[in-house]
């Protein structure tokens, strides 16, 4: 008797329903044959009865669940296709909150996740800072941001890697024939030989570069270029193989074509053409990027350094190899340096070897940060719409309470009913999600839209971890909102729902859940409005910083002042003959120039020396500077608070002087006055001392958010740059009236007066500060509209709560009504039952609002992170919404008829 | 949508899987309750075919939703004393059905004789 028990327990295995209709005659069947078996053929039959039980139990059991399964989708489309309405605002919700978040996601996929293109990603290393990018002349302490071509080229002697390539860190844009035909801006990366061989990239068309130990510029005039690039030029034919591109210093020949998912090894940028480091001086002539100068402590940092390990290396054998290589080109560089301090100062410098299959990017700093808080209050959104959907779904399944009364009553089991309700709620999040997918594309391209910067290139957004994330978040979705109502709606009496007319089973416990719900999407909504509000008020202080001049109608220009070769002299009359120029253009009100500019990425800093000054706190000083043109603070609106600015004659004049911002008076002159005093640079050995002459008005040329720093300015004739007093370049700055096309005719002016001295850039000033406030800019703009729809959801939340409430107490209406009860009365009591609702909402939402601000504290300027008013604001907003959610259902007390309430029951 | 036809619906059914096919012949002859329907399959074949009790009624579950068979009310024997026992019946869509099976292997059958790939009467 024992088999046929261990049978009906295995019979579990099938779904309730068929284990309720066919359980016993499958037990009895089962037993007869074991019977007959026994009494015919013994032991070995028997078991041969329980080997095909068990063999063919697992595959008819599951096609029993499929079919249960099947089932409970068909009829869930068949529920929902019915309800059209309800349908297609659950999908739509749903969609848009899935959308957002897959977008946003994808976007950090990109940056921060997706590794490179490249073979075995994860085994790449670089030696260099992944968020650097750009040129630097100078020296840099502690860890090395980018190298120089002369260090690349000594850690690729060095052996302790398996290979080493080397990259430009920023893209260049260099005009070029292609083909013979009119000349083109190209974006170039110049790269080593070894760039291709390292990364494992193979040509899609022709081949690569050939790793070379000693290139030099006659056997490398090649270049490769991008799949993109091909198809826009050369229509993807196949004769691209042996063109020329005519780059104003030499010809090169495309030897062959990168593969069509390869767009480099930093995230964002796509290069048009990749050309050999030896060609440098070729894209870019009047430079040379690739020796350092002789005598001179100046290095010119440029290259990101990429590379696999050597074969049982360790990231540290490495990077202690490495750095061995490395001080060793430090230690003879410096050697010439005769102060043994000063030598070990400048020898304070180290390479860091970090993993590198995300390759470079500098975007990552700047976009990591917000994207995550984006990500976070698209969450929260998210949240607040299934809740909505939750309280819907609820809804609809209480109102159908009295047939799962009915279904239960007659021996439907709980499970099954849940799984019907799941059913329902995963079309939903199917549907949704599938949406939302498509939503997404969408989405993405909208918020890389809101950063407005047409150079920047992410790769596909589709990838498996996407579609990993949009799946999880489709599930989880779907659980959270089927659940609840599924196990409510189960969990009553059917006794009750049986008897209930009117009234359906558990309504008044879904009321309560109902308000629940209410009560955390108002919570949920506090903390967005208030981080909206502090992000607006943040990109608000921003647009309305003091730049300390005024910004309208100014337009900068900057000139490459290296390639043309002049001296000092020749330089200064070339800058004063332009500017001269510059101010007969129709429309130009004033123009000057400096070296900086202003917001151009340039700036310039140095030890000094100033007099009567000692540091308290043990640290060196040191200074911002800037070398300006005649004139250059009157021009601007700067003013002048005591002495004079930079004149004519300081051009020329062997006395060296210098005018000082506020802050650096305040810093150094602490009280003294500064007239007459002086201050000395420190760069190496080299040393010059500058004549106090004026004090000016603190002003911002570099960043918008840190602290004014010290600034110094002497004339551009005595820039304490070089010894030479020459300059690499100088930014015209021109005030216009109004706004004309006065930067067109600037440019025209300066090429036709000095082709030799190539634009590098030209733009409005509003435009270079806007740019600094991108992100700024797409949290507010985004966190505005995440509130907004946060709050519509919360009121359209309270509303459905509120509605559902007050129609389900017509019958108590209706005799308030009967008994004398007023309009107002009746409005006032509902509005003190809201009020409650509210205020617990608010109270919730208080406290996650303290706690959420203080992850957007670092993104914030001008205010607080607890800021009263922007609470205040915020409470005020969601006050006002949900008092308008309320009044609409509250209305509808008016126009209950008092006999048709009670009559009805 | 065009109305199908009978032989249209019966077409629907093929090529049946082996125990369904096995279930329409067994009820060919009379009515059966499961375990009479495993063991005259068992019988039939020789051994070669046997249904557990978890293909047959997972079987039987849905050919009553396709309607080729029907469970009687009634049992067909008053003389048995067993009443939990459920009898099922060939409907007239089953045998059609079972019919159009038959045909298909007697079809597959002649196109092998026509090739000589089997002699005229099989051993």
């Amino acid at each position: 008797m024992r088999g046929p028990a261990v049978y009906r327990a295995l019979l579990w295995c099938y779904p309730a329903e068929f284990r309720h209709e066919y359980g016993s005659q499958m037990e009895g069947a089962f037993a007869e044959e074991l019977r007959d078996a026994r009494a015919r053929d013994g032991r070995l039959a028997q078991a041969a009865i329980w080997v095909r039980a068990l063999t063919d139990l697992p595959s008819t059991a599951l096609r029993e669940h499929w079919h249960v399964i099947r089932q409970d989708l068909r009829h869930a489309g068949r529920l929902l296709v019915a309800s059209p309405g309800f349908t297609s605002v659950a999908v739509l919700s749903l969609a848009l909150g899935i959308g957002a978040n897959t977008a946003i996601f994808s976007l950090l996929n990109s940056l921060l996740m997706n590794r490179l293109p490249v073979r075995n990603p994860h085994e790449l290393v670089m030696l260099t800072n992944p968020g650097s990018r750009g040129v630097g002349r100078g020296m840099q302490q502690g860890e090395r941001s980018l190298a120089t071509y002369e260090e690349f080229r000594q850690l690729q002697e060095n052996g302790g890697f398996a290979s080493l390539m080397a990259a430009s860190s920023s893209l260049q844009r260099a005009d070029a024939r292609v083909g013979g035909d009119e000349s083109e801006p190209l974006a170039v990366r110049l790269v080593s030989t070894s760039y291709f061989t390292t990364l494992g990239v193979p040509a899609a068309v022709g081949r690569t570069f050939e790793a070379r130990r000693e290139p030099s510029a006659g056997d490398t005039p090649v270049a490769v270029v991008s799949h993109e690039f091909w198809q826009r030029r050369f229509a993807g034919r196949a004769d691209v193989v042996g063109r020329p591109i005519a780059f104003r210093g030499g010809i090169v020949t495309i030897v062959g074509v990168a593969p069509a998912s390869f767009l480099g090894e930093t995230v964002g940028e796509r290069p048009d053409v990749w050309v050999p480091l030896a060609m440098q001086a070729a894209v870019l002539p009047g430079r040379d990027w690739l020796h350092d100068e002789p005598g001179s402590v100046e290095k010119l940092m440029w290259l990101h350094v990429f590379g696999r390990l050597a074969p049982g290396a360790t990231h540290e054998s490495a990077q202690a190899s490495a750095n061995v290589t490395f001080q060793q080109g430090l230690a003879a560089y410096y050697g010439s340096i005769g102060d043994a301090a000063i030598r070990a100062r400048y020898r304070d410098q180290r390479l860091t070897v970090r993993d590198a299959a995300t390759g470079a990017s500098a975007l990552r700093t700047a976009f990591s940060e917000p994207l995550w808080v984006l990500l976070g209050a698209a969450g929260l959104v998210l949240l607040i719409a299934c809740a909505n959907l939750g309280n819907l779904l609820l809804a609809r399944t209480t109102a159908r309470g009295h047939e799962m009364a009915v279904r239960l009553a007659l021996g439907a089991g709980r499970t099954r009913l849940v799984r019907q309700l799941l059913a329902e709620s995963a079309c939903l999040a199917v549907a949704g999600g599938l949406a939302g997918l498509v939503l997404a594309r969408t989405l993405r391209d909208g918020l890389l839209y809101l950063v407005a910067d047409p150079t920047i290139t992410l790769p596909s957004a589709l990838d498996l971890r996407t579609l990993a994330f949009v799946l999880a978040l489709t599930l989880v979705v779907g659980l959270v909102l089927g659940l609840l109502p599924a196990l409510r709606i189960t969990g009553a009496r059917p006794a009750i729902g049986l008897r209930e007319g009117r009234g359906v089973a558990g309504s008044a416990a879904w009321l309560g859940v109902g308000k629940l719900v209410v009560i955390g999407q108002l919570a949920l909504s506090l903390p967005l409005l208030v981080g909206a509000g502090l992000l607006v008020r943040t990109l608000m202080n921003l647009e309305r910083i003091d730049l300390g001049y005024s910004s309208e109608n100014l337009v900068t220009v900057r000139l490459d002042a290296d390639t043309a070769g002049y001296d000092s002299q020749r330089q200064m009359a070339a800058f004063e003959a332009l500017a001269t120029r510059l101010r007969a253009v129709p429309g130009v009100r004033a123009a000057t120039y400096s070296y900086n500019g202003l917001f151009g990425g340039i700036d310039n800093g140095d030890r000094l020396t100033v007099e009567g000054y000692r540091s308290t706190d043990g640290t060196t000083a040191a200074s911002r500077y800037d070398a300006v043109a005649p004139g250059y603070f009157s021009t601007l609106g700067i003013p002048v608070l005591i002495g004079r600015e930079i004149t004519d004659q300081d051009q020329t004049s062997r006395r060296m002087v210098c005018v000082v911002n506020e802050s650096f008076a305040r810093r150094f002159f602490k009280g003294r006055n500064p007239l007459g005093l002086h201050v000395t640079t420190h760069y190496a050995e080299m040393s010059r001392t500058y004549e106090v002459v004026g004090v000016v008005r603190d002003s911002r040329q570099a960043s918008l958010r840190d602290q004014v720093e010290t600034r110094f300015y002497t004339s551009m004739a005595r820039s304490a740059a070089r010894e030479d007093g020459r300059v690499t370049g100088a930014t015209f700055i021109i005030r216009q009236q109004g706004d004309g096309p006065v930067l067109a005719e600037a440019r025209r002016v300066i090429q036709r007066i000095e082709p030799n001295m190539p634009i590098m850039g030209a733009s409005a000033l509003s435009d270079a500060v806007g740019r600094r406030m991108v992100q700024d800019r797409l949290l507010a703009q985004l966190s505005i509209a995440f509130g907004v729809i946060a709050v519509v959801l919360a009121a359209l939340g309270l509303y459905g709560v509120l509605s559902y409430g007050i129609a389900r107490r017509t019958t108590e209406i209706g005799i308030r009504k009967a008994l004398g009860a007023q309009h107002a009365t009746l409005m006032a009591m509902i509005a003190r039952e809201t009020g409650w609702l509210v205020l617990a909402g608010f109270a919730v939402g208080g406290a996650l609002s303290v706690a959420a601000v203080r992850l957007i504290s670092s993104r914030l300027y001008g205010v607080s992170p607890g800021d009263p008013v922007t609470f205040a604001a915020a409470v005020a907003a969601l006050a006002g919404v949900a008092a308008m959610a309320t009044w609409l259902p509250a209305r509808r007390t008016t126009r209950v008829d008092a006999l048709v309430a009670i009559r009805y029951d | 949508m065009a109305r199908r036809s009978p032989t249209d619906e019966v077409d629907s059914f093929l090529p049946l899987p082996t125990a369904v096919f096995h279930i329409l012949v067994a009820l060919a002859d009379r009515d059966r309750h499961g375990y009479s329907i495993m063991q005259d399959v068992d019988a039939r074949t020789g051994g070669k075919v046997r249904l557990s009790p978890g293909t047959l009624y997972t079987a039987i579950r849905r050919m009553l939703e396709q309607g080729v068979i029907e469970e009687l009310h009634d049992s067909p024997d008053p003389e048995s004393a067993d009443e939990r026992r459920r009898y099922y019946r060939l409907t007239r869509l089953g045998r059609d059905v079972a019919v159009a099976e038959a045909r298909r292997f007697s079809e597959l059958l002649g196109h092998a004789r026509a090739t000589r790939l089997i002699p005229r009467k099989l051993q």
